[in-house]
């Protein structure tokens, strides 16, 4: 058995078994066709990764017809011309006998397993014979429609609008939309952070060693190794990031509100905030520092368990570095039902030391007609947005729409949650189908049983993906969308610091007989009679719509797949002012201070960064104010548990991909040797985690990477559909014990709850 | 001999990411079930809060005074002339023998060509297009330099001369030529 000591695989991690091998084989996937040879389009294509949602600039290498080698784009300079293993795992997807290539349609029980291959025609008018119906009877708006967001969120929403209902959602309730309403409410715009030039980071467990957004990992590596930049993590976990930090500090789960208002209550009490930035900028100064009066570091320490001298002596170095220091607002993760005034308190710190527009804080994207504007002159060309006139106006609520203080939600992605309690309870009405693109709610929307149940409750239940995933072996029809790889998709824009635009282009001809997704959606909607909304043919009369027709400036975007115009821009860097002035002699006029600052521009109500919210007050009375509320997320006997990104995988989205489910294949349940004691639990134990809403069978891993009082596993295993043969009851199902909750204003799931630990 | 082909790991900028395993899967078509390369995330060591890891590269060191060309009865295992300690596969009779010496255990039979098989800085596919290896192309933290340290202009050459690294296994001889930086957090300065 040489062959298999040879096999080392991630520590701690739970290593894989042996090469699955396929029981049988899955009727419409790659293995069931016929093989063909492969043909490829040219010998290196630039294009977008779709392993994960950052979606980076690639080259996938082509070698006799098949493609071989994926690495990064070196044109986006950010990105490296790296790729992490998911992405240089694209190929083993593409080729994945499990994948599937053929539409299949449901012939036993829902979730039941037993599936039919039918032509793409037999599907489109099943679906749109169903769809009909259930509009005629019950509204367009009985049917919501769900994708992950990105690339085909466009094409699945079109139709959605196309067929006359309001109820569209993508993933970010249960990921970014914490941080984005939390930017909004105060900025009234997404922000980006400058981690690579940033001297001092503060980091709430925002775990980009783990969970690769490869611009900011490089950028945040090359802070603290090259120009010395300190990095603080206040994390329950010893993550990665934390190994890598200066200083790590195990946070109670959930508290983190508590140690941003103590900083921003040390920036304001010790006078170190900038007075001058607040008055020219920010509304609701007076307010927000009455409230983080009472929050001093003594009080967050008796919270979250960080010490009050460590807090104040952090506030302290953070301001020494104003305004090149940052305190990361983070990413999926809602660690508390008070998530939206945890970011919001993060963004108070950062607003405190004035970084915004500056060189290591935060700043807004720089598109290219604001780019342009600010030059005086055409440095960026400017994409048109191939628009549908005459689209119906659609006049039903959302489910989503009964509570105004969610308002800032509607138009961010939606409650993707709100789903199940409207088709389980009609509230606000009932749901009759469920139209869903590349997502997987059975793993990300919290509350397993619940979802289904929602499931099995609707009349229509139609995915679109690359395997039946856990959610897809629900569906009465699964659509096999082309992966990445084999799919021409629009320009998008990928503006920084200044303009930018990329492009996904296929490096494969289709294998088997699957569909992009932009055709699949609009196929449907010409099945449903709603022609007249798709006045495109293809992918490239829309990319010819969006450069003007202008066919250099395609061939060029094409040729290199990421391009980018002018020079980096902040409006508040007085260097990188001047040398945009000098660059552009008709730009803007330069304010006093040698900045732009006075270029600024908040879309909130008040125009200037809202420290406070009279939006906010009057959408949800008594929150206008960024306030810490204290929250129950376990019982007194129980353990928090907590979750997070591993490098190797994706979410919901990747365990079945050979190469990656090779390296990792389940996840293994972390418990402090105290907590392991107490109990008679030693690594590799067989136990049982029990929460309020369900019970997950796992391994135990005994690390002092870990609070006694929370256990943590990494999020996206133990899928339980057959179908997923490789991922299918390995590890726990995170979802499984994680409760539906709907916290206030940003309408986020919860990724923290209470849970009893036993050995089997 | 030409070349003095080294490979430096920076365990302060590795992340454990495995980015560069899959890489070169990718591009050396390793079969399933085993491995060229892997960083092994080991640990966490120490007393909370003061914890680390060791991100530990697996891999053919590229020995100088290899055992694994010593005990080699036919020949396949050979040092080819910039020093890459290289396999004939026509040669190998799967004896294993190499496979049991080597002290780094980074060596295996290849279950589709039967010989013996293992890194070799990517010798046949990017060097032998004047590119750099696969691991050290995609690695997300720039955690990996290669390079000939007989060039003192190289830039593995300029690292040697200014970062502490250490090797493994060194008491044994073996000459190995993957050089290791040392994280900060495992007590020794870098």
């Amino acid at each position: 058995m040489i062959q298999l000591n040879r096999r080392h695989f991630l520590q701690g991690a739970g290593a894989s078994g042996a090469t699955c091998a396929l029981a049988s084989i899955l009727p419409g996937s790659l293995a069931a066709i016929e093989k063909q040879p492969l043909k490829g389009v040219s010998s290196e294509v630039a294009s977008i990764c779709e392993m994960c949602s950052t979606r980076c600039p690639i080259k996938a290498r082509i070698v006799e017809g098949k493609n071989v080698f994926i690495s990064g784009n070196k044109e986006a300079k950010s990105f490296g011309g790296k790729v992490c293993a998911r992405g240089g795992a694209g190929h083993s997807l593409l080729y994945d006998p499990q994948r599937l290539v053929k539409p299949l349609k449901r012939v036993g029980e829902r979730g039941e397993g037993k599936w039919a291959e039918i032509s793409w025609d037999e599907a489109y008018q099943f679906i749109a014979q169903k769809l009909t119906a259930i509009k005629q009877q019950h509204g367009a708006e009985s049917i919501a429609f769900s994708s992950k967001s990105g690339s085909l969120d466009g094409h699945v929403f079109h139709l959605a609008k196309a067929l006359g209902t309001p109820n569209t959602f993508t993933h970010a309730s249960t990921c970014p939309g914490g941080y984005v309403i939390a930017a909004k409410a105060m900025f009234g715009t997404k922000m980006k952070r400058d981690l690579g030039n940033s001297k001092y980071i503060i980091n709430f467990g925002h775990n980009i060693y783990e969970g690769i957004n490869m611009s900011e990992t490089r950028g945040m590596m090359q802070a603290q190794m090259d120009k010395g930049a300190k990095l603080v993590v206040f994390e329950p976990r010893f993550s990665v990031v934390a190994d890598k930090a200066d200083e790590w500090h195990a946070i109670r789960p959930g508290t983190d509100v508590s140690v941003a208002l103590a900083i921003c209550h040390v920036l304001i009490n010790d006078n170190l905030y900038d007075k001058l930035f607040i008055e020219q900028f920010v509304v609701g100064f007076d307010e927000f520092a009455a409230e983080v009066k009472q929050y001093t570091p003594e009080w967050a320490e008796s919270v979250s368990d960080v010490s009050a001298s460590a807090i104040r002596r952090i506030a302290h170095e953070y301001a020494s570095h104003a305004p090149h220091a940052v305190v990361d607002f983070g990413h999926r993760a809602t660690f508390t039902p008070e998530e939206f005034d945890m970011r919001r308190a993060i963004y108070a710190a950062n607003i405190l030391i004035g970084n915004i527009e500056r060189k290591g804080g935060i700043y807004m994207g720089k598109k290219a007609s604001s780019y342009n504007k600010l030059a005086g002159e055409q440095v960026a060309p400017e994409l048109a947005k191939p628009g549908v006139k005459d689209m119906p106006q659609i006049t039903a609520k959302r489910i989503d729409q009964v509570d105004k203080q969610f308002k800032l939600m509607w138009s961010s992605g939606g409650i993707y949650q709100s789903i199940i309690d409207a088709s389980l309870d009609a509230k606000p009405y009932q749901l009759k189908a469920w139209i869903m693109s590349r997502t997987n709610p059975m793993q990300t929307l919290t509350d397993r049983s619940k979802v289904e149940q929602s499931l099995k409750a609707l009349e229509l239940v139609v995915c679109c993906d690359l395997y039946i995933s856990e959610t897809a072996a629900y569906a009465d029809i699964i659509l096999p969308e082309s992966t990445y790889l084999e799919r021409d998709e629009e320009i998008f824009d990928k503006s920084g610091k200044n303009p930018a635009y990329y492009v996904r282009q296929r490096a494969v001809e289709t294998i088997g007989e699957t569909r992009p997704s932009w055709q699949i959606f609009k196929d449907l909607g010409e099945a449903l009679g709603l022609e007249q909304y798709y006045p495109w043919e293809n992918i490239e009369t829309l990319q010819l719509m969006q450069v003007n027709r202008d066919h250099n400036l395609l061939k060029h975007i094409k040729k290199l797949g990421y391009v980018s115009y002018g020079k980096p821009l902040m409006l508040r860097e007085p260097s990188m002012v001047k040398e945009f002035v000098d660059a552009y002699a008709n730009a803007r006029h330069v304010d006093h201070d040698g900045t732009f600052a006075t270029a600024m521009k908040f879309k909130t109500p008040s125009g200037k960064i809202e420290l406070t919210s009279a939006q906010v007050e009057d959408m949800a009375p008594g929150r206008g104010v960024i306030k810490h509320r204290p929250v129950q997320l376990k019982q007194a006997d129980e353990l928090y548990f907590i979750q997070g990104k591993v490098a190797v995988h994706t979410n919901g989205a990747t365990h079945n991909v050979p190469l990656l489910s090779n390296l990792m294949s389940s996840n293994a349940i972390w418990i402090h040797p105290i907590t392991a004691g107490r109990l008679n639990i030693h690594s590799g134990d067989a136990v049982q985690l029990t929460s309020s809403v369900g019970s997950e069978e796992g391994t135990a891993l005994v690390t002092p990477g870990i609070r006694q009082d929370t256990v943590f596993a990494y999020m996206g295993f133990g899928s339980k559909n057959k179908e997923l043969v490789r991922a299918t009851g390995k590890g726990i199902h995170c979802g499984n014990l994680l409760p539906n909750v709907v916290a206030p204003i940003c309408g986020m799931n919860l990724h923290t709850t209470g849970v009893k630990l036993a050995k089997i | 001999m030409n070349k003095r082909y080294v490979m430096v790991h920076d365990e302060n900028k590795c992340i454990g990411c495995q980015a560069c395993n899959v890489a070169c899967r990718s591009e050396n078509d390793v079969p399933e079930g085993v491995t060229r390369l892997q960083v092994r995330v080991e640990g966490p060591f120490g007393e909370a809060p003061d914890l680390h890891f060791k991100y530990h590269r697996v891999s053919c060191q590229q020995c100088e005074d290899a055992p694994c060309v010593t005990v080699c009865p036919t020949g396949a295992a050979y040092i080819d002339e910039n020093g890459l300690v290289s396999i004939h596969n026509d040669k190998c009779i799967g004896c294993m023998y190499c496979v049991a010496a080597c002290p780094y255990k980074v060596r295996f039979i290849n279950p589709i060509t039967k010989a013996a098989d293992k890194c070799n800085f990517c010798k046949d596919t990017r060097l032998a297009r004047g590119e750099q290896p696969a691991c050290v192309t995609v690695c997300p933290t720039d955690a990996l330099y290669f390079g000939d340290a007989n060039d003192s202009t190289s830039e593995v050459a300029k690292l040697l001369n200014t970062k502490i690294t250490y090797q493994d296994k060194t008491h044994l001889g073996t000459k190995p030529r993957v050089y290791r930086v040392p994280t900060k957090r495992g007590g020794i300065q870098s």
